[in-house]
């Protein structure tokens, strides 16, 4: 490899860095495998299983998905603008993927909040079941507020979300009024 | 292998079940859980790797397990087994929280079973062995073990609230940190018991006072009537004279008081900030001595508020609390007795209106606290808010971004408002309400005690005696309260001292060993033998690397970011020990050598300089304060400082702030790299030195460092490559791993990683006519 070559290639690589390549039903195809990962095939080439990440997992959980490949090096395939220009079913293929990667039991009812030495432990009602869990107070990070929506780290990182505050009950409202 | 357990123990349920179905063929290498099947749905999974088998259990029960009971009943569980000749390509893939673990099974990538962040870890470990046995790789003894590291307290099964700190605040013994703690005030136990004498004749003389506002007053002098009263004995009969005297003694408990709570605070003042300081000086002795990672796993914020904070905190209850026990107790008897022996009725009465306001005071009290928290929590995120915006004024005014700022500062300072508000409301509403009890319960001991003046009720009461039984009612609430909160107090303060203490009790990860033997002079010959290293467990940053530097020689390191370099410089100057392999200097193991032989040898000089507050000359000599201005001014000069130096108007004896406010990047590096020539070191480390300067100030520097180098083994980090050209031995780090070895002309010969490099970054400069 001379000089010139290693520039090329480097430029190349640079370029390639640059751009974004932007998936669409044209370029772009998912499929399922048989243990349930998704493949993509990208201008008729097989690129492999991929994972699914959301640039904005809060704001726009269905906008810019960068798409990776699944080995150490996750490199980026391409960016979903918006997955509503797939069909029906890949949508559905990639919502799943998105559930497994984003997920979050959902708590569906506040048993009790309590504080102590620093440290707030929950008892409450999730949609995979009943749940104890220890979150540090006050410190920042472990609770995250945006209007409505709740979401809660404990002391594993694990996290947990409210979807809407206001659907609890004002005695529920009441006891986490004081930890949010 | 003290303090670790093998990856293989199961708890005995499990292996009950394991054995009695004869489930493992051969030696069990590591066992694993996990919590979820790869839909994410929780579900019990126990994952066991053997030297050919990975077998995976479940119940196949949905849900969370019960919260209450740590092990799932694994006579339920049923069990697969892969044989590991018919596995390959185990992965995990990460999610947002926890992962999934897969298996490529008769050519098709398979999940297992998927888990959250808890059992991480473990299952990585799996993923990790596995890798190798597939590969037929041998494993290594010391792979097969772990950290000891309880998640639940044995005590209460409650998980600890912080993994790390293996406290339950629920369960710590108090009592035994209470005496820890008392054994601070033991200078000052004269000062304490006077305090508490001090107490008591308060409460005395406290108990005097409804006496002699009211029977004394109303009923001997105001009446006239002297009979069965102190004034009996006296031979005086004019009633204004006797005011008078009355006058002087109510004027005289009242001095009294003041003069108890004078002395009182003069003692306290003597001892609180003496014990506090000494609590801070020996918190802060002790962080010193801490290993680097205690300082990465912690906020400076968190660490600030323990040394201030805590210290203050465990001080008040010796105190505001522990002294007033006594004289709280004796006023409540004192008051008692009189209220009894003056009107038995009366005295059920008063007592059994008390309760009220004491229960509003148990329950509102806490909540109060928590408002008034919350509320401090809300100032703080303002000031920090403040902070960042005052640091970064500069780059606000560029943006132009000075209106949206005061939007968001308004947002932070609208929530101090609102947190203030509340706590303003409940305090009032708090107040309000323990009044209200209070007043109606003095208004009812007080119409029932009109009804006995009046001759309602028998035996006749004098006013006088009802206005000192009121007084006396009056006097018990302030103890009823101080007993509702003073074992809330108790606990926190103890709370704040057992984190005072965590710190003076934690162990440092990189000790010295008794053993070490003294080894003042080296001569710096350098070996890594198989080292391999991560920050986190199962989170390698370097595998498996071996090199060799001899004495006076310099090796130059290149790799990207993040390829592990600082690491391996870290581990040299044993900041960190390593995981596997060893590292020897003059062919010694840096675990064998005393601190202070390995500090006072190798000296680093990095990116990141740091001043310290004080003068330029204090800051040179900061590596060797034994130094004289001779040896200073020499240092200086050899790293191309002195001439900066001499032309600020106070030359070494300029003052730099904390941050060394006021010299530019490349005159802190100078200064760092005098430092470092004046602590004369035979290892010198260069990390990234001069990536932080312009050109003109790198071949300033460049040409100090030469100097530096003379006769020394010296490690270079530097992304530009120009500046390693005349090392001895160059390496190339890539993802953890040594790829490359040898000299410039060697490497450019391979045309491999490192002509690469050098082919790019030479045409780069080449282009901007800066190529050497």
């Amino acid at each position: 490899m001379n000089q010139n070559d290693i520039l090329k290639q480097e430029s190349e690589e640079v370029e390639k860095l640059l751009t974004v390549n932007k998936l669409s039903p044209e370029n772009a195809a998912f499929h399922q495998t048989k243990g349930g990962f998704i493949t993509l095939t990208l201008s008729g080439e097989d690129k492999g299983m991929v994972n699914i990440i959301c640039a904005f997992p809060f704001t726009a959980p269905e906008e810019y998905l960068s798409v990776r490949t699944a080995d150490d090096k996750q490199e980026e395939l391409g960016i979903i603008e918006n997955i509503n220009v797939f069909d029906s079913q890949t949508i559905a293929l990639i919502k799943a993927q998105l559930e497994i990667r984003y997920f979050m039991p959902e708590i569906l009812k506040v048993y009790s909040v309590k504080e102590e030495y620093g440290h707030t432990y929950w008892s409450v009602l999730t949609n995979k079941g009943k749940h104890k869990f220890t979150s540090p107070s006050g410190s920042s990070g472990s609770v995250i507020r945006k209007d409505n929506r709740v979401i809660i780290k404990d002391s594993d990182q694990n996290r947990y979300e409210i979807k809407d505050l206001t659907k609890l009950t004002p005695k529920e409202i009441k006891k986490l009024d004081l930890y949010l | 292998m003290e303090n670790k357990r093998p990856l293989s123990e199961m708890p005995e349920s499990l292996k009950s079940v394991v054995e009695s179905n004869n489930l493992l063929g051969s030696k069990l290498l590591i066992f694993a859980k996990a919590d979820m099947t790869h839909n994410c749905e929780f579900s019990p999974f126990v994952l066991l790797l053997t030297e050919d088998a990975l077998i995976v259990g479940t119940n196949g029960k949905l849900g969370m397990t019960d919260p209450d009971k740590k092990e799932p009943d694994y006579t339920e569980f049923s069990f697969l087994k892969y044989q590991i000749k018919d596995l390959s390509d185990p992965q995990i893939s990460t999610f947002v929280v926890g992962g999934m673990f897969s298996l490529k099974i008769d050519g098709e990538q398979i999940p297992i079973c998927a888990f959250t962040n808890a059992y991480k870890g473990r299952v990585m470990r799996i993923k990790e062995i596995l890798s190798l046995l597939i590969k037929g790789e041998e494993i290594k003894e010391e792979r097969l073990f772990e950290e000891q590291r309880d998640e639940f307290c044995p005590k209460c099964g409650m998980p600890y609230p912080e993994k790390n700190r293996k406290i339950c605040p629920k369960c710590m013994d108090k009592r035994k940190i209470f005496f820890r703690l008392a054994s601070y005030f033991k200078p000052y136990k004269f000062h304490l018991a006077a305090i508490c004498v001090l107490c008591i004749l308060s409460a005395l003389v406290n108990s005097v006072w409804p006496l002699l506002n009211g029977t004394l007053l109303y009923d001997a002098v105001l009446a006239k009537n002297k009979a069965n009263s102190v004034f009996e004995a006296l031979p005086i009969e004019d009633y204004a004279v006797l005011l008078l005297i009355l006058v002087l003694m109510m004027v005289g408990v009242k001095l009294l008081q003041q003069l108890f709570g004078v002395i009182q605070g003069v003692i306290v003042a003597k001892i609180v900030p003496n014990v506090i300081a000494r609590l801070k000086n020996k918190v802060f002795a002790s962080i010193g001595h801490l290993s680097v990672s205690f300082f990465s796993g912690k906020e400076t914020g968190g660490l600030m508020s323990r040394i201030v904070d805590d210290a203050a905190n465990v001080t008040n209850i010796f105190i505001d609390g522990l002294p007033f026990i006594l004289p709280n107790l004796f006023t409540i008897i004192f008051s008692c007795v009189v209220m009894f022996t003056t009107s038995p009725l009366l005295a059920l009465v008063a007592i059994a209106t008390l309760p009220p306001a004491v229960i509003i005071s148990i329950k509102m009290e806490p909540i109060l606290w928590h408002y008034n928290s919350r509320q401090f929590q809300t100032h703080r995120d303002f000031r920090s808010k403040l902070n960042d915006n005052l640091t970064g004024a500069r780059v606000v005014k560029a943006f132009g971004r000075e209106e949206s700022e005061k939007a968001r500062l308004q947002k932070v300072n609208v929530n101090v408002a609102h947190a203030q508000a509340d706590a303003m409301n409940f305090d009032i509403k708090y107040t309000a309400l323990y009044h209200i009890a209070q007043s109606l319960a003095s208004v009812l001991t007080f119409t029932i005690g009109a009804a006995f003046v009046l001759s309602v009720f028998k035996p006749p009461m004098t006013y006088g005696t009802l206005m000192t039984f009121t007084g006396y009612v009056s006097l018990l609430s302030g103890p009823a309260n101080f007993f509702s909160y003073i074992f809330r107090w108790w606990s926190n303060s103890m709370n704040s001292a057992q984190r005072i203490f965590e710190i003076l009790d934690a162990k440092p990860d990189v000790t010295e060993k008794p053993s070490a033997k003294p080894k003042p002079d080296i001569k710096g010959e350098i070996t890594l033998k198989n080292v391999t290293f991560g920050y986190e467990e199962n989170r390698e940053v370097l595998k498996n690397i071996s090199l060799s530097v001899n004495a006076g020689e310099m090796l130059g390191i290149v790799g990207k970011s993040g390829a592990g370099k600082t690491t391996l410089v870290n581990l040299i100057t044993r900041l960190y020990d390593v995981s596997e392999g060893e590292i020897l200097i003059d062919g010694v193991n840096v675990r064998d050598m005393r601190f202070c032989d390995l500090r006072k040898n190798i000296a680093l000089v990095s990116q990141e300089t740091y001043i310290f507050k004080g003068t330029i000359f204090e800051n040179i000599a900061y590596a060797n304060p034994k130094a004289g201005r001779k040896e200073v001014l020499e240092a200086a000069i050899a790293a191309s400082a002195h001439d900066f130096i001499c032309k600020l108007p106070d030359g070494y004896d300029t003052e730099v702030g904390s941050g060394g406010r006021g010299l530019s990047g490349g005159e802190r590096q100078r200064i760092s790299i005098a430092r470092a020539i004046l602590a004369n070191p035979k290892i010198l480390i260069l990390d990234e030195a001069t990536a932080a300067v312009d050109t003109e100030t790198e071949k300033n520097i460049q040409s100090a460092l030469k100097e530096l180098i003379k006769n020394r083994t010296t490690l270079s980090i530097a992304h530009r490559l120009s500046t390693l050209r005349d090392a001895d031995k160059l390496i190339v780090i890539d993802d953890g791993k040594l790829v490359e070895e040898g000299t410039h002309g060697e490497l450019i010969r391979k045309k491999g990683e490192y002509f690469k490099l050098y082919q790019i970054q030479s045409k780069a400069l080449a282009m901007r006519g800066i190529g050497d």
